[in-house]
Parts: structure tokens; C-alpha cells; sequence
């Protein structure tokens, strides 16, 4: 595989969130606003791409039989260090953030990326694997979060947009069920349905 | 080929590979601390002084606290004392995780202002209490009779009553707790409006006399 399909992939043919189906607990939890779904976004890119760099650079010396183990070990220490540095240096991030610790070093994309990539390939390699996946699952995260905010509650980034609009004045209503979990999870099959109706060797015969 | 690797490594390899982790974790925990906890102090200060609407940096929260706030206790336990009213503060659970606040009356029970945080809600539903948004429902309400309860569809004109955070069905219940609480706690401090009334038809009878 080149270099560039790494980077690219994951935004198409093998998004994790598409077609890995990867990483949809968080996914659900996260994106009812942007602004907690962009830096859930952020963060988890930068751990999969470090975690990625790190356990290839360590995958010769790991015995296969604990190799989870220290997978976690590695992206959970990572986790914390950074949620540490961040309560130190910016704290309002870190209140953000510090919510998803937990669920980044649960991530499915992390362990998943770090089982089948970053275990067999060399390191830039799986930098790249790692920014890439990273990458792709914020993009289905970022178009979460934006529909959901602007149908859910009427704002973006917490800027009344619909009420700016003036909409509330000619009868519109917020739709409620937008902001729950569920809403989430049928957006996503939507965008599944989507992605396979234009790449149709995806679909499962 | 696949490598096979002996027990005792297995045993050594996880046994450094904690240790490391541990020790660069203990290394940054502990260089980092004052600086956190400085943070955490300062957001505090920030907290207390914005219930009675001074928007302190984080730079400026020391020294607008010490000018503005006056420490109090109540059988041991603490609250705060402002110019025209008092704070009292707020502890209690959410869904997830721990959940605080401050709600601050003037002399005549009225809430003047609130904030609340938490540590863990849900980002978007319980986590909406830490806005802006939602301390303002607080405002103009008291807790003379009995605490304020948060409820679906409040009464604006109720003072005892909120209106909830939908989505966070379970956050909300438990600030309703958290007030009935520290109502329980601190209901000799809370100001009340009918003791002002009181003392101004005490007055007005004085002045008659």
C-alpha cells in the first residue's frame, strides 16, 4: 500500500466509523454539540497516531501472547500524560476533555489500528495509518456533531444560529429526539447507506 | 518465522514496561501538580465571584476574592458572605460523577446568581449545567420554603421551580438533591424574603410610633 492511500483511505473505502465500523460507541456519546466533538476529534487523532508510532517502534520486542496488555499500557499512559500536561497548561481544554479520557483509551479505532497495523508495519508507516484513521473518524464526527447541534438545538459552536435566523417566529421548533443517543446512531446508518450506494463494492453480497 | 519468547521474558518485559510507564507518569504528575492545582483554586475563586457577577480571568480571581468575598461558617460548614447577600455552595452527584455549584441571595432572598460544574456528565445533555444558559433559569427564584427542584416544564412564575435539562433526566435529579441538600444544611443563612417584610413593618410601625 502507498503511503498516500494511508492518509487517504480512511476518508473513503475504509473509514473506521463506515466501513470498519469502528469507534460508534463514542461516536454516539460525543456529538450531540460540535465543540465536545471536534476536541474528541482532535484528541483521538493525536493518540492513534502516537500510539501507531509508538508500538511499531516497540513491535519486535513484544511477546504476542501480552501484546494487548501493553498496547493498553501504552495508550493509556499517553492518555493520561497528555490529559495532565493539558490540566497544567490548558485548563479549559482539559475540562473538555477530560470526560472522553476514558473513552479515547476504549476506543475500538485505537486497539483496532494498533492489532492490525502498527503490530506488522514500520514506523512511518503506521504514523501515517494513524493520522489517517484518526483523521476519518473525525470527519464523520465533525458532520455529527454539526447536524445534530443545528437541528438538536439550534446553534453552532453554542452561536444562536436559528434564533439569529429568526425561525422561532415563524413556528419552528427544535427537534428534541436529534439530541439523544439514537438520533446518532440512525444519522450514521443514513451516511452508511449513502457510502455504499456510491462505492458498491462494499456492499456484503 | 514467528518468534517465541520465554516466560521469564514475558515476566521481565511487563515488569519494566510498568515501571516505566509509571515512573514517566509519576514524573509529570508530580512536576505538574502546583501548576494544577493552582488552575483548580483559581477556577474556585472564578466560580464564587461570578455568582455575583464579577467575570474574573483566571490572573485576577485572587485578588478580586479577596476584595469581594468574606469566608463564613455555619456549625462548620463553610459558605460566603458578599456585599448585600450570601453564597452558599453546592455538592452533590450527577449521573457519572461528582456535580458542584454556588448559588448566591441578596439580603432579600432572591438568587442573584448561580454556577454549577461537574466533573463527568454527559457533554451536550447532564454536562449543560455548566453553562451559562442554565445557571440564568436559577436566577430571580429563592429558597425560603423549601429548596428549588428542577422539572420538566417548570412554572417560570413558580420561584421553587427550574425548568430541567432534556437529555439529562438523571443529572437534573440530581441537582434537585443537591439543593434540597445544602437547603437543609444552610436554610438558617439563606435570606428570606418574608423576614424582610417583617422588618420593614417593624420599621413602619416604629415610625408611626
Amino acid at each position: 500500500m502507498k503511503n498516500t492511500d494511508l492518509i487517504k483511505l480512511p476518508f473513503s473505502k475504509n473509514n473506521p466509523i463506515l466501513v470498519q465500523v469502528l469507534g460508534v460507541c463514542s461516536c454516539l456519546a460525543v456529538t450531540a454539540q460540535l465543540k465536545p466533538a471536534v476536541v474528541m476529534a482532535v484528541s483521538v487523532t493525536v493518540v492513534v497516531a502516537l500510539s501507531n508510532l509508538i508500538i511499531s517502534l516497540m513491535r519486535n520486542t513484544i511477546p504476542p501472547r501480552i501484546r494487548i496488555i501493553v498496547q493498553l499500557v501504552v495508550v493509556s499512559t499517553l492518555v493520561v500524560l497528555v490529559d495532565q500536561v493539558l490540566k497544567a497548561y490548558m485548563y479549559d481544554v482539559s475540562k473538555q476533555l477530560s470526560v472522553f479520557v476514558g473513552l479515547i483509551i476504549t476506543n475500538c479505532i485505537v486497539m483496532g489500528r494498533l492489532e492490525a497495523f502498527a503490530m506488522v508495519q514500520k514506523p512511518w508507516p503506521s504514523l501515517l495509518d494513524g493520522l489517517g484513521n484518526g483523521l476519518g473518524y473525525s470527519v464523520i464526527l465533525i458532520v455529527l456533531g454539526f447536524v445534530r447541534e443545528l437541528f438538536g438545538s439550534g446553534t453552532l459552536w453554542g452561536y444562536p444560529v436559528v434564533e439569529k435566523l429568526g425561525l422561532y417566529n415563524i413556528g419552528y421548533e427544535n427537534n428534541g429526539l436529534m439530541i439523544m443517543p439514537p438520533m446518532a446512531l440512525i444519522l450514521v446508518g443514513l451516511i452508511i447507506w449513502w457510502h455504499r450506494s456510491r462505492n458498491k463494492d462494499l456492499v456484503e453480497q | 518465522m514467528k518468534k517465541t519468547f520465554s516466560n521469564r521474558y514475558i515476566f521481565i518485559y511487563s515488569a519494566v514496561l510498568v515501571v516505566v510507564a509509571a515512573l514517566i507518569l509519576t514524573v509529570v504528575a508530580v512536576s505538574l501538580k502546583p501548576a494544577q492545582e493552582k488552575n483548580q483554586q483559581a477556577e474556585t475563586k472564578q466560580m464564587i465571584l461570578k455568582t455575583i457577577g464579577i467575570d474574573a480571568t483566571r490572573d485576577n480571581a485572587a485578588e478580586l476574592y479577596a476584595q469581594n468575598i468574606q469566608e463564613a461558617d455555619l456549625k462548620g460548614e463553610p459558605y460566603f458572605t458578599f456585599k448585600g447577600g450570601v453564597i452558599i455552595p453546592l455538592r452533590g452527584t450527577g449521573l457519572w460523577g461528582p456535580i458542584w455549584g454556588y448559588l448566591a441571595f441578596d439580603d432579600g432572598g432572591t438568587v442573584v446568581g448561580a454556577v454549577f460544574d461537574h466533573k463527568g456528565e454527559t457533554p451536550g445533555l447532564g454536562g449543560e449545567i455548566s453553562t451559562d444558559k442554565f445557571a440564568q433559569r436559577f436566577v430571580g427564584k429563592e429558597m425560603c420554603e423549601e429548596p428549588i427542584r428542577l422539572k420538566k416544564n417548570a412554572d417560570k412564575d413558580n420561584p421553587y421551580e427550574v425548568d430541567a435539562i432534556s437529555g439529562g433526566t438523571m443529572t437534573s435529579n440530581g441537582v434537585t438533591a443537591m439543593l434540597a441538600t445544602a437547603y437543609e444544611k444552610y436554610s438558617d443563612v439563606i435570606p428570606c424574603h418574608e423576614d424582610c417584610e417583617a422588618i420593614s413593618a417593624l420599621m413602619m410601625e416604629e415610625e408611626e410610633q
